[in-house]
């Protein structure tokens, strides 16, 4: 698995900001320096955001010599639609496209078209299956993770849409084979992306289906490059993106898009987590979608990107409002044969289902924990290393920590 | 399948005190989830749970809330020493309360307790005399 968030051991302090923030307490501390748990970490940034000595910062490898050294294959580029809301006001969308080629890439394809196509798929799903109520976007990787580790029982609630990322991919994939007769590994796919966790998604996807995004290349690192291209650019023409696909980047955007009028648009993580809360307390099943990404305001907070997600956001709703629509979306009359075919649709792998404990094993491993838990003085002071007194119990009984580790108990000896 | 016992959770209840009213059942809500148990048995039992401790609060002179834990089911007790429900099929019909007025004025004596109970479980039981009332409620996993 390829890791997206770096971490330099000499910025750190030791402070346990980043502990304490962690959703899926995946930080402990050891000896005084931030270790991440790589099997419970959702990607999510939040440790990136809340450093104050800026110990973490989120990469992707090997993307640059794939770009560069690779001139025998044919390079597709699918940029996020956040990207459109990186430059200053009134820069000609069509300029920003163009400039991606020039970067060195035969094609784009704009993940708007893709978006139109799920935001279609979306809809006639939440129509006609009504079984399971409140369905949640399979958009946010990190979302999706956060309800893997945390809230197990709500896996059943995702609505499993392909994301147009991956959608784009394929459809891009797809062209190419056809229109230059090539192979599928003649083609590399890039993906340009607000958002760390992107690149789990690509990774080590929740599903079972092979993407078809290659590498993930973070937005902040391609910016500048692109940017003196955009101001270079003279070629106003272009495949349009979709106007209203470009909304998806801000949160609401998907249901907006897909003509939905009962959801809920929840993002930000601790707010997520208050609404995931509701639905596993059974509440909230009068609700047909909730729209739940990790990130403040969507994936325009995701941080890879450049710009101020207040400012980004503004900027793609006036794009997508104050626009001419001269969108021609090289797959939208393809959708009702796609989605026929099941294009849209995927399930979990088997072992990804919720597998709980049997209620005998879970009783005996909750009973020692707590036994371990009780003897602990209930500060939650995270001097152990374990963000809460149960974390370190946890840690325990997993013989992951040594129950000594409690700085308040040893004082007291 | 079998229906050996694993575990016991118990709470005492205070007749009369609004204040904590409803910490026993959200205790038994958190312990339920963290075994895992399903969100919409948690959601019955948590029903069932909180109604049983607002009619011991309301009712009785003080009791006690159990949370048995089976292989194959989860049973909510409630014991209490009290004047006992006087008609069981009255008590059982929604709407009907004998709580006073200074209850209602808190919210609570919509005579929907026991209705509610018997609504969300799959087996109850009262006995119920002069001394207090004992209430079994099981719920299938």
């Amino acid at each position: 698995m390829n890791f997206s968030i770096m971490f330099d051991k000499d910025k750190c302090r030791g402070c346990t900001n980043c502990m304490r923030r962690c959703p899926t307490q995946a930080i402990r501390l050891i000896n005084n320096k931030a270790f991440i748990n790589i099997s419970k970490c959702i990607h999510c940034g939040e440790c990136i955001k809340i450093c104050p000595y800026n110990a973490y910062t989120p990469e992707s490898i090997e993307w640059y010599e794939q770009m560069h050294d690779s001139p025998k294959k044919y390079k597709i580029a699918i940029p996020t639609t956040t990207l459109y809301g990186q430059f200053p006001r009134g820069t000609d969308i069509c300029k920003v496209q163009n400039s991606i080629l020039k970067l060195g890439f035969d094609f784009v394809y704009d993940t708007s078209w893709a978006a139109d196509l799920a935001a279609k798929a979306l809809k006639l799903k939440i129509e006609n299956e009504k079984k399971i109520r409140p369905y949640i976007t399979t958009t946010c990787p990190a979302a999706i993770r956060l309800i893997k580790y945390r809230y197990p029982s709500l896996m059943d609630n995702l609505i499993f849409i392909k994301e147009p990322m991956e959608i784009a991919g394929m459809l891009a994939r797809e062209r190419a084979r056809k229109k230059y007769n090539l192979k599928d590994e003649d083609i590399k796919v890039f993906y340009i992306s607000p958002c760390p966790a992107k690149l789990l998604a690509v990774t080590d996807p929740i599903g079972d289906y092979k993407p078809s995004v290659d590498w993930v290349i973070p937005l902040n690192k391609i910016y500048g490059e692109l940017y003196r291209e955009v101001i270079r650019e003279d070629n106003m023409t272009c495949s349009y993106p979709s106007l209203s696909g470009m909304k998806w980047a801000v949160a609401g955007g998907q249901s907006e898009h897909a003509g939905l009028n009962n959801y809920i648009s929840v993002h930000g993580m601790e707010n997520i987590i208050q609404i995931l809360d509701e639905i596993e307390n059974g509440k909230l099943s009068d609700i047909d979608f909730v729209e739940a990404l990790a990130c403040a305001n969507g994936c325009v907070g995701g941080t890879f990107n450049v710009v101020n997600p207040f400012i980004a956001s503004s900027s793609i709703n006036y794009i997508s409002n104050s626009l001419p629509d001269e969108c021609i979306n090289p797959d939208i009359d393809r959708f009702e044969e796609l989605y026929e075919s099941g294009f849209f649709n995927y399930k979990l792998k088997e072992e990804e289902k919720f597998n709980k404990l049997s209620l005998k094993e879970a009783v005996e491993k909750n009973e020692k924990i707590r036994e371990i838990c009780d003897k602990l003085p209930g500060l939650d002071c995270g001097s152990c290393g374990a963000p809460t007194c149960l974390a370190h119990a946890e840690d325990v009984y997993n013989n992951e920590s040594e129950f000594d580790d409690c700085v308040v108990l040893r004082v007291k000896k | 399948m079998t229906d050996r016992f694993l575990k016991r959770y118990s709470y005492n209840i205070t007749a009369n005190d609004f204040m904590s009213a409803g910490k026993g059942s959200s205790s038994i809500k958190s312990n339920l989830k963290s075994l895992g148990i399903d969100a919409n048995i948690i959601r019955r039992i948590a029903i069932i749970s909180y109604e049983i401790e607002i009619n011991i609060v309301i009712h009785s002179f003080g009791g006690k809330l159990h949370c048995d834990i089976y292989e194959n089911k989860i049973v909510i007790v409630s014991e209490d020493i009290g004047p006992g429900i006087k008609d069981i099929d009255m008590a059982m019909t929604e709407g009907f309360s004998t709580a006073t007025d200074s209850v209602r004025e808190l919210g609570f004596g919509a005579g929907m307790g026991l209705p509610n109970i018997k609504k969300y479980s799959e087996g109850l039981e009262i006995n119920t005399g002069s001394t207090g009332t004992l209430i079994i409620a099981t719920i299938n996993l």
